[in-house]
């Protein structure tokens, strides 16, 4: 048998084996995990967004709050029902037209990430005539401002306060099933001939032009990309969690991303899925380091969780300075290697093998 | 017959600094013109030039009836000028397949969405693409190095590898700065030869930058040399080796006889 149908198989097999795990998960998880599960899709989501500027493209965008933000929003006015919106909006009451603003689910979600997306596509003109450290502050200033366009926009978002009574939509499936999407289209783009210009920014901008790529356009392809998937990992965070506000959206958000990207490698999708998943995943299940343990006599310091956490971090940095995909996807050889070299520490063959 | 590629009395100034000072360059189609001259005398800033990193302070840069200064780089690209770099730019982690598909993508005409849902018509193109950059690594002797990592290439390949990226563009005149930098007299004997293969298999016109002077004087029909910024002598190789003014600027006195 050759290896494409090998790993054809595997494909199937792991396929089958994710679907088994769907079944399981959603008979025996309780609601606090199944909630862990989606704020982890979400989030990768919102990782890939990063990613795609971040890791294909080579861009350093912080940008990520202000349009989860927008999606979020966006898909919040489109699915609170008209009459808990008139009751919530109690400062500023809100307009008629936004009130009777509706849309089923899926439609409110989109709508929420091509609002993101045209809100990059605008900021991208100013922005990414800027390089390096410099396009992270002004994308970091951008999502600061609209947060705080949010928060002032009291007849529009409700101010401070946000909205709540937002309708839950997100299942364990509706999560992964967003996500797979989100992957497969992110896949299939790289395999592209755009997707490769963008690799072509990353690895040298001034060959990338030389070559004919225009710089501009193609970076902006990317920062709309990435936009549209903030806004729809936005909406989604607003169904799961039923209410939303400015809140959230700061730009401490901004770094959790950026943190899950490059701890799974920047320029994987591999890598930001798991990074997400693994911060996500640590920071829930790390609680009991805040809580007392009597039994080793700790009194339990608030916050120690964090403090774990980061120097856990920090360890994964500077053992894998590339994450822990690098710029590579996750594959069989890839895993067939990691199981080799496993194998090799436990089992010293006295005579080296030569590979290649 | 009008020149392929003409620069009337192009200069830029660098603050204080005059990187290159009142250059006519003519270039006819089908030459092979090198531009020689010390160290800081300007050659790569009249390559940036041409392909559009740097707009000339003053001065208009004709190519094929068209100015071109003020154009970006990659506008430049598709007009038909391609350049290799002084220390090579290759996509480093890309594989040499790629780095010569990105090449292409200057002529592609499918759409991003077409493309993203590999619709039959952007798959046909992107197999006619790879057919294409196949063609050049077979070319440039590259084809069994398609997979492996540009970066992981040996010196002289990443040379090749680099001419054979910018021949993806499918240009009308090619501009090498310093392509035989670094290598032995074997290898550069060698690139003598490739050079003259690619000029006639594409119907290129060249412009090379080049300080390895037995290639220069043997492949060049026409040479321009400069210093600080001036051409100080422009002709053909046999008069270059006998210009007092260059022999006294660049090639050292003792040298020439």
């Amino acid at each position: 048998m050759d290896k494409k149908k090998v790993h054809i198989i595997l494909d199937i097999v792991a396929i089958a084996a994710l679907i088994g795990f769907m079944f399981w998960a959603n008979a025996s998880f309780n609601p606090y995990n199944k909630r862990i599960f989606n704020t982890c899709c979400i989030y990768a989501i919102c990782a890939l967004s990063m990613n795609m500027v971040n890791g294909f493209t080579g861009l350093f965008s912080l940008g990520q709050p202000g349009f989860m933000a927008i999606g979020a929003y966006v898909t919040a006015i489109f699915t609170v029902s008209t009459a808990d919106k008139v009751s919530i909006y109690k400062i500023i009451p809100i307009s008629d037209f936004m009130a009777n603003l509706s849309a089923p689910f899926p439609v409110a979600l989109i709508l929420g990430g091509v609002a993101a997306a045209v809100f990059a596509f605008l900021i991208g003109f100013p922005v990414l005539r800027l390089r390096g450290d410099y396009l992270a502050i002004a994308t970091l200033g951008f999502s600061e401002i609209i947060r705080i366009c949010i928060t002032n926009m009291q007849g529009v978002t409700n101010g401070p306060t946000g909205i709540n009574r937002i309708p839950s939509h997100i299942n364990m499936w509706v999560s992964l099933l967003i996500l797979a999407v989100i992957v497969i289209f992110t896949l299939a783009m790289m395999r592209t001939t755009y997707g490769r210009a963008l690799l072509a920014i990353r690895e040298d901008e001034v060959a990338a032009q030389a070559m004919g790529i225009n710089l501009f356009k193609h970076k902006m392809l990317a920062f709309v990309l990435s936009g549209f998937m903030a806004g729809i990992g936005g909406g989604m965070l607003a169904s799961l969690v039923g209410a939303i506000g400015p809140d959230q959206f700061k730009f401490t958000v901004a770094y959790e991303i950026l943190l899950m990207v490059v701890l799974g490698g920047q320029g994987s999708v591999s890598g930001s899925i798991a990074g997400a998943f693994i911060v996500r995943i640590a920071l829930e299940k790390l609680r009991f380091l805040d809580e007392p343990i009597p039994a080793l006599g700790y009194p339990g310091i608030g916050g120690m969780r964090m403090v774990v956490f980061s120097a856990l971090l920090m360890l994964v940095i500077i053992l894998w300075r590339k994450g822990i995909f690098g710029n590579k996807e996750l594959s069989w050889e890839g895993i067939g290697g990691f199981f080799k070299l496993i194998g090799s520490i436990f089992h010293r063959s006295p005579k080296k093998e030569v590979s290649e | 017959m009008s020149a392929l590629l003409e620069t009337k009395d192009v200069t830029i100034r660098f603050g204080g600094l005059v990187a290159v000072n009142l250059l006519n360059l003519t270039v006819n189609d089908g030459e092979i013109v090198a531009i020689i001259g010390p160290n800081g005398a300007g050659k790569t800033t009249a390559f940036n030039l041409i392909t559009g990193v740097y707009a000339p302070t003053e001065g208009d840069i004709i190519f094929d009836g068209i100015k071109i200064n003020g154009k970006r780089p990659d506008q430049i690209a598709k007009m038909g000028i391609a350049r290799t770099f002084q220390n090579i730019r290759l996509f480093k982690d890309l594989t040499v397949l790629e780095n010569v598909l990105i090449a292409t993508h200057l002529n592609v005409k499918t759409d991003f969405f077409s493309s993203v849902l590999h619709m039959p018509y952007a798959m046909k193109e992107e197999k006619k693409m790879k057919e294409f950059a196949c063609s050049f690594l077979e070319e440039t002797g590259l084809i069994e190095h398609k997979d492996d990592i540009a970066s992981s290439l040996p010196y002289g390949l990443q040379r090749r590898l680099e001419i054979a990226r910018a021949l993806a563009t499918r240009p009308k005149i090619l501009l090498l700065d310093e392509p035989a930098a670094g290598m032995n007299p074997k290898e550069s004997v060698d690139l003598t030869e490739f050079i003259r293969e690619i000029r006639d298999k594409f119907h290129l016109t060249i412009i090379l930058i080049e300080h390895h002077m037995q290639l220069v004087m043997d492949i060049s029909d026409k040479i321009q040399v400069l210093e600080y910024g001036r051409t100080i002598a422009r002709g053909i190789p046999f008069e270059i080796q006998n210009n007092p003014a260059v022999i006294k600027a660049y090639l050292g006195e003792e040298e020439i006889n």
